[in-house]
């Protein structure tokens, strides 16, 4: 896998408003809903681009996936978008009935999820997200960790019939990626760095602090780590776990998502069906976040244990009690 | 009112939709009758008359959308489609059933849900308050691709609870959705309760006129007013429309309608027949506006319509086929104007084939030619003209005529067969007792040959014979100086409905009877029973029943 060689910020959320426009202008049916939230979302831009295919609801979040399903249902590729704090949780029946059952072809894209959100606290840091989504039949998962992946997989969810929630962060991060690299696929993960050691499963922003975790585990504990980003969570890639579980003897996995129900689970539950083997889940441990300004996000991270040196620790230390 | 499809034939395929829907019901053991019969005629105004849709091809692009927001209708739904041609009547009563496409409630049908669903099911309900959102993305969609496609939604008083409803009042005038009805299944009731205790609903319309839509009343159970708003709202532009139909929740069985007790609950199989037979008893008041004072029709009009009248029936006298004279087609004409009533036009005219043409220009819903001035062939060519304009067809034969033989061949041609009672020529006449064994008679040979249309006693009907009118098989009553003999109409026209419901009660306690569950039936009955037993003479009876 190229992953990108130099430390470059970019948002997803751009990276989300320019691959709409990019669908936009090569398919007139594709149209995006929008709940007051669409400067922040950058949809805004596809609106500028199209003023009649973008259509805001105001703050009305069961409105705004409900008429995401009409759409649907009239034809278009619909995309819907607002923070996943008001998404899944709020408009969990609508999402359920509505959308998933009948399998329509509405695709929600939100951002702001887990506490990196910041200052907007806990009301605001979505947390449990993915548990809720991915236990709706039907519905498919998928947690970009850069804006290159949110790039490639935006076109690809554009044409693959049927529900998507993908979550995105709100800050800007640094590629993972290099710009080349297209090979995303639904269900699919990749190997960002090999290893036999242990391996770390990461999902979103916690994908940049496995890989940096890995580098502090190889230079100082000679440590090989394999690390996987896991950006479809459901369809899962069982294969790449089980191909982990087999090779590494032991799994980490790091999510900015409460522990439970979330990647953790979801690699649990394919691990200890196929190989059982230590599966260490880290995130959020079962509580509701804080506050912290934009520039204490690093720090409020540490303090849920969310950061590289966090797994560094879980990595020697369960290593220790599986070599026993 | 000149509709697309016969007056008579829309009353009978809503009455086939309610009988399905109860037979579904008591089959699975549980359902909605309640909201699947408040929504009966809504469902068959959209369904047999306006809706543009093809049950040959679900998927036409050109077509309007239902989407059943109140899903717990689903029984009334499925049958309204069985009913429009979409599944097999047999199909209607494995609902709920394991295995079964119809689901308690109805999927949105796509090839992933085919087992769950069929083609024709626009959205997944089960949830309330969702599906007018749902409408309002469909309506943007067709509106910003210049596309013609209406999109109708029914919803529930009790759904109206939920506050995305008001989410999507907000947001359709918005996108200014002229393409966009609603219609509001008023029948204030909810599972709890009766809706105004539960959570007041009302003012409702203004409610609706303050999110800034074009907002219509009518009698939810009166089709013809149903169609006139629906074709009203269509002329608007710029702005959603709402269509507040008042009705009665589980309206077609009495000890079902308006009462909380059968939002959810099945009748037991048992009931069946008796239920069936009720239904299929629906009796009509037809004032004939000749009776009475001779000046003013229009008064009469509306006095019969303000009195709750069905119909209004109207005699059209030549001075030829009869001695007396009364009015022709341009007094039609101008009635026409000030009521949504269906005309029930009984043409007692010599050479009706030439004059066809004038009745069906001044948009009678009914009009019935008298067998003595036809033969097959005269009857065949106005029998066309009439069904290619959408006009119920009848068939009036006179005290001394006998039903023409021929006529039997083509029953399914005709909606209605009028069995005079008096010699036609006059108002006022007196009922011709004779006529009551000639009428069983004929109702039974109708039967035999399965006539699925209305008998309709036509002359001297009053409260004194309605009974065994009734009896006799006629389902449509005309009534003349019963209604405009004496000065209180409404009460005038009570008075024959509340014979005609004896009437109704004795029958179903036969059936009962023969079915040996007549104590259960009573028991199931008694609210309905207590105001007629003296006249049904079940007062001792009853009052033993617990």
């Amino acid at each position: 896998m190229q992953l990108s060689s130099e430390r470059k910020l970019a948002d997803m959320r751009s990276a989300y408003g320019d691959a709409l426009i990019e669908l936009g202008l090569n398919d007139q049916n594709v149209v995006c809903v929008g709940a007051d939230t669409t400067d922040s979302l950058k949809t805004k831009k596809f609106g500028d681009k199209f003023p009649t295919r973008l259509y805001n609801v105001g703050i009305a979040e069961a409105n705004l996936v409900s008429i995401a399903a009409g759409l649907s249902i009239a034809g278009k590729v619909v995309f819907a978008s607002t923070y996943a704090a008001f998404l899944p949780g709020r408009c969990l029946d609508q999402i359920r009935n509505t959308i998933c059952y009948p399998f329509l072809n509405v695709k929600l894209v939100v951002s702001h999820a887990g506490l990196t959100v910041g200052p907007d606290g806990a009301s605001h840091q979505q947390i449990e997200d993915i548990s809720i989504m991915r236990t709706i039949p039907n519905m498919r998962v998928l947690v970009p960790c850069d804006a290159i992946t949110v790039k490639h997989l935006i076109p690809l969810i554009a044409k693959t019939p049927g529900p998507f929630y993908m979550r995105l962060a709100r800050p800007s991060s640094n590629l993972v990626y290099d710009e080349h690299v297209n090979s995303f696929e639904i269900g699919k993960a990749s190997i960002l760095r090999d290893g036999s050691d242990a391996t770390i499963i990461a999902c979103g922003l916690m994908v940049t602090e496995a890989l940096k975790a890995a580098e502090i585990l190889q230079r100082d504990y000679s440590l090989c780590c394999r690390v996987i980003d896991m950006y479809s969570i459901k369809p899962i890639d069982a294969q790449i776990i089980y191909q982990a579980a087999i090779e590494t003897g032991l799994i980490i996995t790091i999510e900015e998502h409460n522990i439970i129900g979330g990647l953790g689970s979801a690699v649990t539950e394919v691990a200890s069906e196929s190989y059982p083997v230590l599966v260490k889940r880290m995130g959020v441990s079962d509580i509701f976040g804080e506050s912290a300004r934009d520039e204490e996000i690093e720090e409020l991270l540490d303090k849920y244990g969310l950061t590289s040196n966090h797994i560094v620790e879980v990595v020697l230390e369960t290593r220790r009690k599986t070599k026993k | 009112m000149g509709f697309k499809m016969r007056y008579l034939e829309l009353k009978r395929k809503v009455k086939d939709v309610r009988m399905l829907a109860i037979q579904a019901i008591a089959e699975a053991g549980s359902g909605h009758p309640g909201a699947s019969f408040s929504a009966a005629e809504i469902m068959g105004a959209l369904y047999f008359h306006k809706m543009r849709h093809d049950p040959s091809r679900p998927l036409w692009d050109d077509r309007d959308y239902f989407i059943n927001s109140k899903a717990h209708s689903a029984p009334g739904f499925y049958a309204a489609l069985a009913v429009a041609g979409y599944i097999d009547f047999e199909e209607v009563k494995t609902l709920r059933k394991l295995g079964s496409r119809l689901q308690g409630h109805p999927v949105r049908y796509s090839e992933l849900q085919k087992h769950h669903s069929f083609p024709g099911i626009e959205y997944s309900g089960g949830s309330e308050g969702i599906g007018l959102s749902v409408s309002i993305g469909i309506a943007i969609a067709k509106k910003s691709d210049g596309k013609r496609n209406r999109i109708y939604t029914l919803i529930g008083d009790g759904e109206s609870n939920e506050g995305q409803i008001w989410e999507a009042a907000m947001s359709a005038p918005k996108f200014r959705l002229n393409n966009l009805v609603t219609i509001l299944d008023r029948n204030k009731i909810q599972q709890d309760g009766f809706t105004e205790e539960i959570m007041p609903l009302d003012p409702v319309r203004d409610k609706w006129m303050a999110f800034n839509w074009n907002v219509f009343e009518v009698d939810g159970h009166k089709i013809e007013q149903l169609i006139d708003a629906l074709n009203r709202v269509e002329r608007l532009e710029d702005k959603p429309s709402i269509i507040i139909a008042n009705t009665v929740k589980g309206n077609g069985i009495k000890h079902m309608a308006n009462n909380p007790q059968w939002h959810g609950r099945a009748p037991p199989r048992k009931h069946t027949p008796i239920l069936l037979e009720e239904l299929q008893s629906e009796v009509m008041i037809a004032p004939s506006i000749i009776a009475g004072e001779r000046e003013n029709y229009e008064e009469k009009v509306r006095k019969a319509e303000r009195g709750g009248a069905d119909l209004i029936h109207l005699d059209v006298m030549d001075g030829k086929f009869v001695p007396n004279t009364t009015f022709f087609a341009n007094k039609i004409r101008d009635l026409r104007k000030i009521t949504s009533l269906p005309f029930d036009a009984h043409l007692m005219i010599e050479e009706p084939l030439k004059h066809i043409q004038d009745y069906i220009e001044a948009r009678c819903d009914i009009i019935t030619i008298h067998a003595e001035v036809c033969n097959e062939a005269e009857f065949l060519d106005i029998n066309e003209n009439l069904l290619k304009a959408g006009i119920s067809p009848g068939v009036a034969i006179n005290p001394d005529t006998k039903f023409p033989s021929w006529l039997y061949k083509h029953l399914d041609r005709i909606d209605v067969v009028i069995i005079m009672s008096v010699n036609p020529g006059f108002a006022g006449q007196k009922f011709i007792p004779d006529s009551l064994d000639k009428m069983a008679e004929i109702s039974k040979e109708l039967k035999k040959h399965n006539y699925h249309g209305y008998i309709e006693a036509d002359g001297g009907i009053d409260a004194t014979n309605l009974q065994q009118v009734f009896d006799a098989g006629a389902r449509i009553m005309v009534a003349g100086n019963a209604v405009y003999g004496s000065a209180d109409i409404n009460s005038n026209i009570i008075q024959l409905r509340h014979k005609a419901n004896v009437a109704l009660e004795r029958k179903l306690l036969e059936i009962a009877t023969i079915k040996d569950i007549r104590n259960d039936w009573m028991k199931t009955r008694k609210h309905i029973l207590i105001p007629l037993a003296n006249e049904l003479g079940i007062e001792e009876e009853l009052h033993a029943i617990k």
